[in-house]
């Protein structure tokens, strides 16, 4: 009966009254549960005071040390604007509202309350909880920054401000998620980001209805102008170094609270194979890397693929001593070329999902099984050929040359098997049609995922698979349409 | 999506309107006008520029045929016309798919492959055609390159073994064998009938139309290149040498170590083709969109209708291609002339502006 009748008056007393134990007990019913606590203290003057925090995830040290101590010699006036001087704490806010100053100790910032307060102030100790800045493991240099975002949107948020000190460079923080309360920044430098685009964005954002969100690739669905599509449209990236010569370029940028994973708007497919380390090595060296990620890209697809239609459908494929060291490797082994390679590529998928999950100790067990037990005994036993696994051992390393695209390219890679199996080399050309019809139809905020290669933009050409001298690199590129084109002056 | 890019326009009458010629025109060529075979080609390609200049100067106006033909002969002659002329586009198209069939079985299989083989090109073609003209400009963007890579790529294994001293003595055919030729071969020179379908869809730029003609010769001199390395390689064996783009880079050393590395640009050519073949049909499905409209799902109706259409008479007339073949080229030979020629001179005459009705 008393948590009903308590539940009503909180219901029709939104804001502060300055009654303290009435203010308390309100906000208290607002938040039932037992990891909410509640300290009474008394100043010297005899001024009682309430704080309200969630066990856990404050700093009660803190709490005890910027807020309780200062006040308990406290000598001055009741309004909040007096009381948040006399607090050490330098984040502190206001608010008379019930429901936001709930939200604000749920989030972890205590609610300091008092006899006669005109509102409740809000004081910023909240105990983060928070790996250290280390490397991303996606995304591993040589030469460059190391840095990778962590879980926490503030601490990442400083690591982009640190790189873009301009007043241009906006952070918008958008509360997303019915349940979870998660942060997202929107990050553009203004004047430079096309304004149409950080238009969409936040519409789309804003549009959201989703009780949690756990990961920035939650968004990414509510984002991608296909949602269904097997092409990524949301760029992502780890470093904060990429994110910001991203969002420099004049792309938006959202960081995700909870997610180490920052995503970048609109997205071009080249973005994929350009590296951040690329950017720090001599351009004749990127390029070659670059080169090679396409290289290897286009063998881990296709390889698989025709060495199947080759033997079921056109043997004049092969070079004709490949041909009798194939025919030698295959005579005996009871599955068709197609089976076979699909068996291996099974194998090769579970090993690699396995080997992701499984604790790191039993990761090694796990190589010296797949590659003794499942690769040499298996050729061994009869039941698949050496050049089936060295076609997919050398194809599973070849997509991961490109990280970034592997939930795109391993499901392509698949389609491109089924079809050789089924119809031959005709059906890869038209499955390949297929996808480079779609890819130049795809457009994402209105910038055409193939650019810059379909529509052809002549100078943004210069940083793709051919990447020039950082002093060539004179314009933003004209793809994202981005009104301020400039970007250095050429060294001359 | 935009309208296509004079750029994406010179990429398709240089390097996608060539591609249709090398399937079985060199030897169509050959069995018409022996070491002759450059003269009819060369004079094909010399009417097409004319036409394409022609073409070119109507395309100032910015607007589509089908506006230009409802601006001249009101809405419902401009919808009987621009469906004609659908018609002669499907019709048209028949003959490179079938070519396509055949090469594809003949050069992709060591055995006759099943009918599943080549059908799966019709879904592509549906996918294809269901898409606006707009779309092509793209492709073309990354078609272009691939298929100038192909074509060199070709032609640097062709040359080493290539003979032109079989060109000689010129003219030893005579006029009327080449006259012949040239009439008996109109039928792969339907370039002006699908240019003509696409004015309005590109913005005119000034000097376009010299530009147009000269890139359409380009990829002109590439064919009668390809021709005289083919007839250089092959010479009296000539005539019998279908699909011989896929195999005349076979004859080169380097293919003995290598494999049949050249097959890499034999494939690329041949998913230029897949586009080139679907492209006067997806053009007469625009012709149709056109009149009826483009409301729902009428562009995929139409597509796959007419892709289904064309689907079941390839099935049909599967052992029947001979019989096409001579029918087309040597008792039909006019129609190209008349659809390919004539229209696009008389659609000069066509009204720009559209009426303007009397108030009474």
């Amino acid at each position: 009966m008393y948590n009903f009748l308590l539940t009503l008056h909180t219901f029709f007393m939104k804001n502060i009254t300055g009654k303290l134990k009435d203010d308390a007990e309100a906000l208290k019913g607002l938040l039932p549960a037992q990891d909410i606590l509640s300290f009474g203290f008394e100043s010297e003057k005899g001024l009682k005071f309430q704080v309200l925090f969630a066990d856990a995830v404050t700093d009660k040290e803190l709490l005890a040390d910027e807020v309780i101590r200062p006040l308990q010699s406290y000598e001055g006036g009741k309004t909040a604007q007096e009381m948040g001087a006399a607090v050490i704490c330098p984040e502190v806010r206001t608010e008379k509202g019930l429901e936001k100053l709930s939200e604000e100790i749920l989030a972890g910032n205590p609610v300091l309350l008092w006899e006669g307060a005109d509102e409740g102030l809000i004081v910023g100790t909240k105990k983060v909880f928070v790996r250290s800045i280390a490397e991303p493991p996606t995304d591993v240099v040589i030469k460059g920054p190391r840095e990778g975002f962590i879980e926490d949107v503030k601490i990442n948020t400083s690591l982009v401000r640190r790189r873009l000190k301009t007043p241009n460079l906006k952070i918008e923080m958008i509360t997303l998620g019915k349940q979870s309360q998660t942060v997202v920044a929107l990050c553009y430098v203004e004047g430079t980001s096309v304004e149409k685009t950080v238009k969409e964005v936040k519409e789309k954002l804003q549009k959201i209805d989703i009780d949690f969100i756990p990961d920035s690739s939650y968004l990414t669905h509510y984002l991608a102008q296909r949602p269904y599509s097997l092409m990524k449209q949301v760029g992502t990236t780890e470093k904060p170094d990429i994110f910001c010569a991203k969002i420099a370029e004049g792309r938006v940028g959202l960081l995700v609270d909870g997610s180490p994973i920052a995503l970048t708007l609109p997205y071009l497919l080249v973005e994929d194979f350009q590296a951040s380390e690329d950017y720090y090595v001599p351009s004749y060296r990127a390029t070659f890397t670059r080169l090679l990620r396409l290289f290897a890209l286009i063998v881990a697809i296709y390889l698989p693929a025709f060495y199947i239609s080759a033997q079921l459908f056109k043997l004049q494929l092969f070079p004709i001593k490949l041909l009798i060291t194939i025919s030698g490797a295959i005579q005996d082994i009871p599955l068709s070329p197609s089976l076979e390679m699909l068996l291996v590529l099974l194998v090769l998928e579970v090993l690699n999902e396995a080997s992701i999950r499984m604790p790191k100790y039993v990761g090694m067990a796990l190589s010296v099984v797949g590659a003794l037990v499942l690769g040499e005994t298996a050729v061994s036993a009869g039941f698949v050929s050496t050049p089936a696994i060295i076609i997919i051992a050398f194809s599973g390393i070849g997509l991961y040359a490109v990280p970034n695209l592997i939930e795109q390219t391993s499901v392509i890679r698949l389609a491109m098997l089924i079809v050789a199996g089924s119809i031959g080399t005709y059906g890869i050309i038209l499955l390949t049609a297929f996808i480079l019809l779609y890819l130049v139809t795809t457009e994402n905020y209105g910038v055409p995922l193939a650019a810059p290669f379909s529509p052809i933009v002549g100078r943004d050409l210069r940083d793709t698979f051919v990447k020039y001298n950082l002093g060539s690199l004179e314009t933003r590129p004209k793809t994202l349409g981005s009104k301020n084109k400039r970007r250095l002056k050429r060294h001359e | 999506m935009n309208k296509i890019a004079p750029r994406q326009l010179y990429f398709f009458l240089a390097c996608i309107a060539p591609l249709g010629k090398l399937v079985l025109l060199p030897t169509q060529l050959a069995h018409y006008s022996a070491n002759d075979l450059l003269f009819p080609a060369a004079i094909n390609f010399l009417l097409q520029a004319g036409i394409v200049f022609l073409i070119m100067l109507l395309a100032r106006s910015n607007k589509t045929f089908y506006d230009l033909l409802v601006n001249t002969f009101g809405k419902i002659v401009g919808k009987i016309l621009i469906c004609i002329f659908a018609a002669f586009l499907f019709f048209i198209s028949f003959l490179p798919i079938l070519e396509q069939k055949l090469l594809v079985q003949s050069v992709f299989y060591d055995t006759l492959p099943s009918v599943v083989a080549f059908s799966s090109f019709f879904l592509f073609s549906a996918y294809l055609c269901a898409k606006p003209a707009s779309v092509l400009g793209r492709t073309w963007d990354i078609l272009g390159p691939l298929a100038i890579a192909g074509m060199v790529g070709i032609l640097v294994f062709a040359l080493p073994v290539t003979d032109f001293g079989a060109l000689a003595p010129v003219g030893v055919t005579g006029a009327k064998s080449i006259f012949f030729s040239t009439a008996y071969t109109l039928n792969w020179f339907y370039d002006s009938a699908i240019l003509l379908l696409l004015v309005g869809r590109f913005e005119y730029k000034k000097g376009m139309a010299w530009k147009s003609v000269v890139f359409y010769l380009i990829g002109a001199a590439a064919i009668l290149f390809f021709l005289a390395v083919f007839y250089g390689v092959y010479e009296g064996l000539a005539v019998r040498q279908i699909f011989s783009f896929s195999k005349i880079g076979k004859y080169n050393s380097g293919v003995t170590v290598l494999g049949r590395i050249d097959y890499l640009f034999v494939f690329a050519l041949t998913l230029g083709m897949a586009f080139y073949c679907a492209l006067p049909v997806q053009l007469g499905v625009g012709c149709l969109v056109d009149t009826f409209g483009a409301d729902k799902c009428k562009p995929a109706l139409f597509s796959v209708g007419i892709n289904l259409v064309i689907f079941i008479l390839s099935i049909l007339l599967d052992y029947q291609f001979a019989a096409i073949n001579t029918t087309v080229n040597e008792k039909l030979w006019f129609l190209p002339p008349v659809f390919c020629v004539l229209v696009p001179i008389l659609a000069l005459l066509l009204r720009r502006k559209p009426r303007e009705r009397k108030v009474r």
